[in-house]
């Protein structure tokens, strides 16, 4: 009776499960290149040089101050026109998100430096520390204690902003959706099953960031 | 010859000047107080010692060595450990790892004998047993014992200690200047800016006063608490304020 | 490569309508989004067990699925059991729903970030406890949120762009058709993106000038 209602089969199981992956293989990689990219700008911005910390700001700010659809487009359909390089989908996709993660990373990153108190510093270059070392052995280990929780959070937005690449017609979870739907003419449930989905991925994610927040927390 | 000469030195925030040719020396042995008002640049004075602030022009010198050189900072830090006045103990760490890390990365002591060293240094501050503690679960009071104790792991010939007890409640001080009473009968040269009267009579040697940047005195503790106090009105208006608050 | 921007001069009042149109959206979906937003903060700091938890998956489900899907829920699901919008209104509604969630947690981080010390003097004063709540707490909790509400505020103003998959001519819907009819995409998205970049400067310069006059640390 529900089958019936449905009409899906077993081959768009299948389906869909491959078009999950697509969405967790895209939102992987940019999340890692974007850590990459956020780390490097990050360390950047806690440069004491004033104009060294203000450089990457050219590259923040207009990626944290528009719509990543927009950049999207930009990187796929813009920019082939001039520059000549025509960019697959999947290319553009991983690009786009990769800088994307990465403004929004050094961000994070700035912000966690920049929580740690000068007096820890102080202490370990009292002690005997070189400035690389104070910056190994202390300042690091708690910069990654607010990264971290704080990563996984962006980590998740990112996961779902991955739908976006649905509209340069890349097949990720979102566009196999609209695909079952044209198909079914059963959207409440095709769209009940796509939030089923990207819930049960990405929720255990933002309990652990929730948990590790609570562990890791300490004040000064 | 004095182990830390303070030579000519000008140190200036911005527009505010804290030195303008100031000159000091420290002997390696016994315990200097520095007393003072606030803002008359005690704190900037241990800074400049231990290089966490540059100096503008002049120089200090530890050992012979100078501070505006680089490379000879580190040596220049060994020599002087130094205690905050606000808690500086590094919270992803345990205690016994707060003492340890130092001494095995710069130092390259094994580690056992650091844990050793660490552990009869926590006794001695009234602390044994404490190692696996995090800074969380520990007073203000306990907080600085440990980082005194964190301080002489660098085997220091002098500690800077700076205004290391105004965070803290009485009796919370009380065992704190208990502690460096013991370390100074221990015969550890200590370099101490402080509002404590009461441990500057006890354990002193030496009490320096400073105003505005300036040197208004410099002389044994018997002597400034007998002679100059009550010659120098300043420094009665500032003692009785102090006793009184 | 040379860029040329004059030929977006032929579409000026395109653009404005489009313009126009994402400020409406934003406008109206802000409206809702804080609304829904403090009545679920207000749920989740209930004492009823169920009111928290209706709360919290309420929160819970928006944060972890897409927005994209949730628009498509809105548009092409909901009229399946007889619930059809437009698509404008279909948009301020799932936007408004949204941005809910990130509101409810900075102004449920408000509300407990207002000490007790707060609550016994304003009883003490002889407040009832809707008057404490409303004339002593609301106000200093509103406040503590304020900056990170503004953030909110902007992130929807962006998120708004969506709204063109589902037919919407907001800014980003215009800008589609413009880079389409011109074949120069790549000017036209630039051109889009530095006027969302003035969309949120202003909402940031704004919002900054107002949280100086009433921010409070506690």
């Amino acid at each position: 009776m529900f089958e019936k209602y449905l009409k899906l089969t077993a081959y768009d199981a299948v389906f869909l499960l491959e078009a999950t992956g697509t969405s967790l293989w895209i939102t992987l990689v940019s999340i890692s290149i974007g850590t990459v990219i956020g780390v490097v700008m990050g360390i950047l911005r806690n440069s004491r040089n004033k104009l060294v910390s203000a450089i990457p700001l050219i590259y923040i700010e207009p990626l944290r101050n528009s719509p990543l659809i927009t950049q999207l487009f930009l990187v796929y359909y813009g920019l082939p026109v001039v520059s000549g390089i025509v960019l697959d989908s999947n290319t553009a996709a991983i690009i786009t998100l990769s800088l994307n993660t990465g403004a929004f990373f050094s961000v994070l990153m700035h912000n966690s430096i920049k929580a740690i108190p000068g007096a820890q510093w102080e202490a370990g270059l009292a002690l005997g520390h070189s400035r690389l070392s104070v910056f190994i052995n202390f300042i690091v280990p708690q910069v990654m204690r607010l990264l971290v929780p704080q990563a996984i959070t962006l980590y998740i937005n990112q996961l779902q902003c991955s739908s976006f690449v649905s509209l340069i017609g890349l097949i990720d979870l979102t566009k196999a959706g609209n695909i079952l739907n044209l198909r079914t003419m059963r959207p409440f449930l095709i769209w009940t099953i796509m939030f089923a989905i990207y819930f049960i991925i990405s929720y255990p994610l933002s309990q652990l960031a929730k948990k590790l927040e609570q562990k890791v927390a300490f004040s000064y | 010859m004095p182990m830390i000469e303070v030579k000519n030195i000008r140190k200036s925030f911005g527009s505010n000047t804290v030195f303008d040719d100031f000159s000091v020396n420290f002997d390696q042995s016994g315990v200097t107080v520095i007393l003072g008002p606030s803002g008359t640049g005690k704190s900037t004075l241990l800074r400049c010692i231990n290089g966490l602030e540059t100096i503008d022009a002049g120089d200090i010198l530890v050992d012979s060595l100078s501070v505006k050189e680089k490379r000879n900072l580190r040596e220049i830090r060994l020599a002087c450990g130094m205690v905050f006045q606000q808690t500086t103990l590094f919270p992803h760490l345990d205690v016994l790892e707060n003492l340890v890390i130092s001494p095995v990365k710069i130092q390259k002591m094994d580690r056992k004998e650091a844990v050793d060293k660490a552990r009869a240094l926590l006794d001695k501050v009234g602390l044994g047993g404490r190692e696996h503690s995090k800074h969380n679960e520990l007073s203000g009071g306990e907080q600085q014992r440990i980082a005194i104790a964190r301080a002489m792991m660098m085997n220091p010939r002098a500690l800077l200690l700076d205004e290391i007890t105004s965070a803290l409640d009485p009796e919370m001080t009380a065992e704190v200047l208990r502690i460096l009473e013991k370390l100074a009968g221990d015969g550890v040269v200590m370099l101490a800016v402080t509002h404590e009267i009461s441990f500057a009579q006890r354990v002193a040697d030496r009490v320096i006063f400073l105003e505005k940047g300036n040197l208004v005195a410099d002389a044994s503790v018997d002597d400034f608490f007998s002679g100059i106090k009550s010659n120098n009105e300043r420094i009665a208006r500032f003692l009785q304020n102090i006793s009184q608050g | 490569m040379h860029l040329n921007f004059n030929f977006l001069g032929r579409f000026t009042q395109d653009l404005l309508q489009g313009a126009w149109l994402t400020l409406v959206i934003s406008f109206f979906a802000l409206i809702l989004s804080f609304a829904l937003g403090l009545c679920v903060a207000l749920m989740r700091s209930s004492k009823s067990r169920v009111l928290q938890a209706m709360g919290r998956i309420w929160v819970e489900f928006l944060r972890n699925t897409p927005f994209l899907v949730q628009l498509y829920f809105f548009y092409f699901g909901l009229p399946e059991l007889g619930i059809k919008t437009d698509p404008v209104v279909t948009s301020i509604i799932a936007l408004g729903i949204n941005g809910s969630a990130p509101n409810c947690e900075v102004i449920r981080a408000g509300l407990l970030a207002v000490k007790t010390g707060y609550y016994e003097s304003a009883y003490a004063l002889g407040y009832s406890s809707f008057q404490t709540f409303r004339y002593i707490v609301l106000p200093i909790s509103l406040r503590i949120a304020f900056k990170p509400l503004t953030s909110n505020c902007i992130n929807l103003v962006l998120t708004s762009s969506v709204a063109f998959s589902i037919t919407v001519n907001d800014l980003m819907g215009v800008s589609k058709t413009i880079a389409a009819q011109t074949a120069k995409p790549f000017e036209v998205y630039i051109f889009i993106m530095l006027a969302y970049c003035v969309f949120t400067f202003i909402i940031s310069f704004v919002s900054k000038a107002i949280d100086r006059k009433i921010s409070i640390r506690l």
